[in-house]
């Protein structure tokens, strides 16, 4: 066992967890922020468990939670402050982006990390981003529409 | 999916210190983890089972590209950084090739050059392109002696490589001779997926434009990552006509041996040699001329 100091959405997180604890148990179980999701089984495949590590998106099922000692994460639970949602959340919503919503939380925090790196994203840069993120329901149509109205959002100021 | 019981983990902060950890432990007990892309999924499906994890994140000289005489490419320097990476040069191209495909964002900004060729997987793409490109790979033992190997000799076969369990991949150093450039492409199953067929090629030119060095290897066979050179002598004089690599990429095809299963068959992946093959060495060529 570990003692190990996270900071999770801005809050430090200390707790003692077994070496082999994925990132994505310690966020869910520890620290009881279920919004990152796991779709696959651990495998690494569906970047539904998607956080940002010091700010980069990576799959958390992808390392052991001692992997992330003395590191920020953000999950989507920090993405809106209060109720206030950000631009690529009112921009899902506005754009039905998701329909039973299990891949969104991983969707978010990838393309959030993107939209930063590549303000002014082509369609296909926006699906070439989303190459690690799986969803089962909406053949992503709507889901590009979100991204490249955000961006176009946030490129405006909002 | 899960690891199995771990009973130590540790996070050095210097090359000496990281080694010195693995002298503690009987071979294979205790395992390096670099970007963890592909250790943590051996380490899930348990095909590898360590008794310690040792964390290379905090060791800054493993991080970061320089130019030098060449190009030095510290092992733990992540996709993401070789993809965007402006310094490497026309030479030694490919490599942004590879990395800007390799997985996913998700992938890019873990996985690692160095933990991707140690670990030497049967399909991925970094093994073949640092042989096609000809690196040499520079190892640091527990005693603190150092070794270099070039990637001919690094490279022993699927998961296998010529590191020893004591041995820590520093960086790898690439040659960045003028007039050449190099390309990589490979096709899979859906984008940016691991290659059922990848070719990378790295050409020099002579004042007249003509081949008169080339390296030539692939990515995605069962055998793993391999330099082909018969297809590397049959490019020397060309000038890069569709008709002078069509010739050497027969001669690829003649010299390897290509599988069937239920993804292609053995003829298409032939074919998938052929229009790959024109597909870098159009790239390689035009970088090698100063074109791209």
């Amino acid at each position: 066992m570990k003692t190990i100091r996270v900071t999770i959405n801005r809050e430090r997180y200390e707790e003692t967890v077994p070496e082999r604890m994925l990132l994505v148990d310690f966020i869910r179980e520890k620290c009881g922020l279920t919004g990152t999701h796991v779709a696959c089984t651990y495998e690494g495949v569906c970047g539904a468990c998607t956080v940002q590590l010091d700010g980069e998106a990576i799959k958390s099922c992808m390392m052991l939670a001692v992997q992330a000692d003395g590191h920020a994460v953000t999950t989507v639970e920090g993405l809106a402050s209060g109720t206030e949602l950000t631009p690529l959340q009112q921009a899902f919503k506005a754009h039905h982006g998701l329909q039973c919503g299990f891949c969104t939380p991983g969707i978010l925090m990838n393309m959030s990390e993107f939209l930063e790196k590549n303000p002014d994203p082509t369609d296909e840069e926006i699906r070439h981003g989303l190459v690690g993120n799986l969803c089962r329901c909406t053949g992503y149509v709507h889901i590009v529409d979100a991204v490249r109205a955000a961006a176009a959002q946030m490129r405006r100021g909002g | 999916m899960y690891p199995a019981n771990i009973e130590d983990y540790q996070r050095p902060a210097s090359l000496q210190e990281a080694v010195a950890i693995l002298r503690g432990y009987e071979p294979g007990d205790a395992i390096f983890m670099a970007g963890g892309q592909s250790v943590m999924q051996a380490m899930k499906s348990r095909m590898v089972r360590p008794r310690c994890v040792v964390d290379l994140q905090a060791i800054a000289e493993l991080k970061g590209i320089t130019v030098d005489e060449g190009l030095r490419i510290g092992a733990m320097t992540r996709y993401v950084e070789i993809a965007g990476a402006g310094e490497i040069s026309s030479a030694n191209a490919a490599l942004r090739d590879a990395a800007r495909h390799v997985g996913d964002r998700q992938v890019r900004n873990r996985g690692t050059i160095g933990g991707s060729c140690c670990w030497n997987y049967v399909a991925s793409c970094m093994p073949a392109v640092t042989l096609g490109l000809g690196a040499a790979f520079h190892l640091l033992d527990a005693q603190g002696k150092t070794r270099v190997v070039n990637a001919g000799d690094f490279f022993l076969g699927p998961l296998e490589t010529a590191r020893t369990d004591h041995e820590v991949l520093t960086h790898l150093v690439f040659d960045a001779a003028p007039r050449t450039g190099s390309a990589y492409r490979k096709w899979g199953l859906v984008t940016d997926a691991l290659p059922v067929v990848g070719v990378c090629m790295k050409v020099s030119l002579d004042a007249a434009g003509r081949c008169s060095a080339a390296r030539m290897s692939l990515s995605g066979l069962p055998a793993g990552a391999q330099r082909v050179q018969a297809g590397e002598k049959a490019l020397l004089g060309s000038d890069g006509s569709r008709e002078s690599v069509a010739r050497a990429m027969e001669a690829v095809v003649d010299a390897v041996e290509c599988h069937t299963d239920k993804w292609a068959d053995a003829n298409y992946r032939q074919q998938l040699i052929r229009t790959l093959g024109q597909e870098v060495a159009a790239t390689a060529f035009a970088r090698a001329r100063g074109e791209a």
